[in-house]
């Protein structure tokens, strides 16, 4: 383990499906020597990259787990996490920012900034990780980088400064000229990994000079010293200008923008000296944790290995040897034998076995400082949990885990094949918040839900090929929910006197809407007219009727109850008769609310060739999409829409069919909006129709 | 309610505009002002004004990206309704976007004819039909002049009207009337309302300027460059 801290890199590489994040990690993995092959994402030997470490991941060329693995490269070590690039599985993203200190924004030169691109950023701001952005695929035909750093500028609105430029582009991309040196810089060999340093050709050095005088401005706003240098025209040294650059990144008011092609091996050194140049070590990072002793307030850790431990597991894997637990130590360290507390249980941990994970490979290591990033072995935990030494308790910031927004049901074809999904249900959710199952009461089916249909057929797939489960699955069903919208008083008396001890409470007062809560309580009786032991009651009563409403049996959301009176018998007056009483309140109130059914809107941007632009708004249109508007670059046309997610079942098969495969698709949760009169129709006999048949 | 009240603070009748005037089909009108005074606040204050009157409105933007043009609507809507009731509003706001599009354009890649390939488009396939359509962003130049005369006889046949944003400069000496009046070529005058915009110490001046054998009787109205919103109407 290096020991000098200001050398380590913790960095992420997010971006766009298919921009190549998995190739870069490849690349990166190689020149470290820590691979001594190339095997690519889509590659004719069958391999797969060594990041892709899952088998579905390998047959579809897509990165789903962010997997953890650690490099060396000029005395820095880096490490990096593999994040996924579709909509689908944004909490792997979000997880991976949680414990990184800088990210590298992968952005094809041909696509450019697109929708991902855009939710990825966003997610980089909230999480306040400084970035460098590389601009890929600069050998394939339509490339054009300084479109691309545009559209950073426009788009995303970064202060986006090339630190290099290309020597050729598309076929003709031969090397990249650093702005910083002043050089050329070409990649020889099979892998390119023989550097050759020239000068720069006479034929691009007017540009050379005109873009670093741009960045050579840009970065002086951070650098009095640099300023001072440009004012007296005298020389600037590399190591002032990489100081200005760096600060800049790291207060993330500057994002310097390297260039190259990870596939065709050109630039990816340079990426990996930006990373250690530019981005920060764990030491320049401030991370917070919240004091649970004082009211969860807030507190900056220390980073200090000398102080008491806080660790955040950050994700879950079940490998060959057990539950493997991938963790980053904040404060203090963590060594093997050391007996630690998971906080969200209380319960003590003994460290056994730790490691350093290469893709799905590994290395024994004796401790892991603040700072650093490593994996356990034999730890039961769920993602998200903290890990901290005995006597402290604080927890890391709580990680924004959005609902579910589709549900199916599934059932396994055997005896056999039941064991293996129950298992493999047990380690998904574990390793992914936002797939959650539960078993339906009514039916007694097994629901799965998540963020997508994409997000599920892939939990679908690994338990058919990881857990050789063989699962059935029904219809995709949505998260409806009701809610009310009108302020409605109740008046319940709860009575029954059918011999022995009897029932009685009277519970009064009025339940309204409510926009930014799912549920409000609020006790206003005076007067003991209903006695405190009993308001209690009260609360749990209202709460039971909220998980399937009394009108289409959704889930309510959006309430406020305010109980203002009551009344309560010496004898026949108990907890139980108040929760009946409250029920019964809730059933009174609820149909003269004026309920409404709420459905899930999707944020859907649709990137189609110009010619298609028309059938595919159409085919929004039908779907009862609302078209907020496009945005036509070059031949292409981005479709911005809101489209109910009900009517977004299969269309990715239509969207291929309609623009001959030429046009892609994102989407992403948005808000939850009243159902239109017509569906709700349409909804209502279905459910109906349900309760009839009794499926 | 809320829509009755909103449509009382319309700014072009508040500038004296007649419907006739606003809504008659192929007219062209233009906002005029330096860079950075409020066009494009002013734009979409009246295209606010056409939705709340159930009009189609198509909002073009040459340079801003689709969320910019939406978030430009979300804050002045949410100006104009600051003193109302939060529900009425935001059904109101959910209502007038199913008639408004957005549709954006880097410079480079737009020209007329593909704009108006792009409305047919949604015409004809019934997508959306626009009766005002705003144009932002678009730096107008005598060497559009017959395109910009096909595009007034388009909106003619096709029942909207059109308002660009028209950025002055200033080292131009002559009056924006005269400026717009020779982008219609030598006889043929293409704008019938042209508004401008004067930056004053605190506000902003809007001003209905008169077009040839006009009367200039118009009282200006007075933009808070806080709110974009207008404020009042100055004496003559």
């Amino acid at each position: 383990m290096n020991n000098l801290k200001q050398n380590v890199r913790n960095i992420g590489i997010s971006a766009h499906i298919d921009s190549g994040k998995t190739t870069l990690t490849e690349r990166f993995l190689y020149l470290t020597k820590k691979i001594h092959r190339i095997h690519e994402v889509r590659g004719k030997d069958g391999v797969g990259a060594t990041m892709d470490s899952m088998e579905l991941e390998k047959e579809r060329g897509i990165t789903i787990a962010s997997a953890a693995t650690y490099c060396q490269w000029k005395n820095h070590e880096v490490n990096i996490i593999d994040t996924p690039g579709h909509v689908d599985f944004t909490i792997e993203v979000e997880r991976a920012l949680r414990v990184l200190d800088g990210a590298i924004l992968v952005l094809c030169s041909v696509g450019g900034v697109q929708s991902q691109s855009i939710t990825v950023d966003q997610q980089m701001k909230r999480y306040q990780v400084p970035c460098i952005a590389f601009i890929n695929k600069c050998d394939r035909s339509g490339a054009d980088p300084f479109r691309v750093i545009d559209q950073l500028r426009e788009k995303l609105n970064h202060n986006a400064v090339p630190i290099q430029i290309p020597i050729g582009l598309e076929a003709d991309l031969d090397g990249i000229i650093d702005l910083i040196s002043m050089k050329a810089v070409y990649f020889d060999g099979e892998f390119g990994d023989i550097i050759r340093i020239e000068e720069i050709p006479d034929s691009l050095m007017e540009t050379a000079l005109e873009k670093r005088e741009e960045l050579v401005d840009a970065a002086s706003i951070f650098s009095d010293e640099l300023t001072e240098a440009v004012i007296e025209e005298s020389e600037i040294p590399d190591k002032l200008l990489i100081q200005a650059i760096r600060q800049g990144t790291l207060q993330r008011e500057l994002t310097p923008v390297v260039m190259g092609s990870a596939y065709k091996n050109k630039g990816i050194q340079l990426v990996l000296d930006a990373a250690n140049e530019f981005l920060p070590s764990p030491m320049e990072v401030d991370n917070e944790g919240l004091n649970l002793d004082d009211n969860e307030e807030p507190i900056t850790l220390t980073g200090k290995k000398e102080d008491p431990l806080v660790a955040l597991a950050f994700k879950l894997e079940e490998g060959q040897f057990g539950q493997l637990t991938y963790i980053r130590v904040y404060q203090g360290e963590l060594n093997k034998g050391d007996t630690c507390v998971n906080v969200r249980t209380g319960k003590k941990i003994k460290i056994g076995r730790i490691v350093r994970m290469h893709s799905d490979q590994m290395e024994d290591v004796e401790k892991i400082e603040a700072g650093y990033i490593g994996a356990l072995f034999g730890v039961d935990c769920v993602s998200g949990d903290t890990f901290t030494a005995p006597g402290i308790s604080v927890s890391m910031t709580s990680m924004h885990v959005p609902d579910p927004v589709i549900s199916l049901s599934i059932k396994a074809k055997d005896n056999s094949s039941e064991t293996s999904m129950a298992k493999a249900l047990n380690r998904f959710t574990k390793e992914d918040p936002t797939f959650q199952t539960f078993v339906s009461n009514e039916t007694g089916e097994t629901i799965i839900s998540g963020m997508g249909e994409l997000h599920l057929e892939v939990y679908i797939e690994r338990m058919r090929r990881e857990y050789k489960a063989e699962i059935i699955t029904g219809e995709p069903s949505v998260a409806y929910r009701e809610t009310i919208t009108c302020n409605t008083p109740f008046d319940y008396t709860h009575k029954k006197q059918t011999g022995g001890a009897g029932q009685y409470g009277r519970i009064a007062g009025f339940m309204e809407p409510v926009a930014e809560e799912d549920f409000i309580f609020e006790n206003k009786i005076t007067g003991g007219s209903i006695p405190t032991q009993y308001i209690s009651s009260c609360e749990k009563g209202f709460v039971s009727c909220l998980a399937k409403g009394p009108w289409l049996k959704y889930p309510v959301t959006g309430v406020k109850i305010v109980i203002n009176d009551g009344a309560a018998h010496s004898v026949d007056s108990s907890e139980m008769a108040f929760q009946a009483a409250a029920r019964g309140a809730f059933q009174q109130a609820y149909f003269k609310a004026r309920p409404v059914l709420h459905e899930p809107i999707m944020k859907v941007v649709i990137e189609t060739p110009a010619e298609f632009q028309g059938n595919v708004m159409g085919s929004l249109n039908q779907r009862r999409g609302m078209i907020i508007g496009s945005h036509d670059v070059g031949q292409i046309t981005a479709i911005e829409s809101e489209v109910p997610l009900s009517e977004m079942f299969g269309y990715s098969t239509t969207l291929r069919s309609m623009t001959q495969g030429k046009a892609n698709f994102t989407m992403e949760f948005s808000s939850y909006k009243q159902v239109p009169k017509s569906v709700l129709e349409a909804i209502e006999k279905k459910n109906e129709k349900k309760t009839r048949t009794g499926t | 309610m809320l829509k009755k009240q909103l449509i009382l603070r319309d700014p072009l009748s508040s500038l004296g505009y007649e419907t006739d005037e606003t809504e008659k089909k192929g007219n062209f009108g233009a906002v005029t002002s330096r860079a950075g005074v409020g066009k494009t606040a002013f734009l979409v204050q009246i295209a606010i004004s056409s939705l709340l009157k159930d009009k189609n409105v198509l909002h073009i933007s040459i340079q801003d990206p689709v969320e910019k043009v939406n978030l430009w609507y979300k804050e002045l809507f949410l100006n104009l309704t600051q003193s109302h009731d939060a529900k009425e509003s935001k059904q109101l706001w959910e209502a007038l976007l199913t008639k408004r599009f957005i549709m954006t354009f880097e410079t480079e890649s737009f020209d007329f004819t593909k704009l108006i390939n792009r409305i047919d488009e949604l015409s004809s396939q019934g997508i959306f039909v626009p009766k005002l359509i705003i144009i932002d962003g678009l730096s107008l130049d005598n060497s559009m002049q017959s395109e910009l005369n096909t595009l007034k006889e388009y909106a003619a046949i096709n029942n909207f009207t059109i308002w660009f944003s028209v950025r002055t400069h200033r080292h131009q000496t002559d009056d924006p009337v005269t400026i717009l009046q020779r982008l219609g070529g030598n006889s043929n005058f293409l704008f019938n309302m042209i508004i401008q915009l004067l930056p004053l110490k605190d506000k902003i001046q809007v001003k209905r300027l008169p077009l040839t054998g006009e009367l200039n009787d118009r009282p200006a109205l007075l933009i808070d460059p806080s709110t974009m919103m207008i404020k009042e109407t100055t004496k003559k």
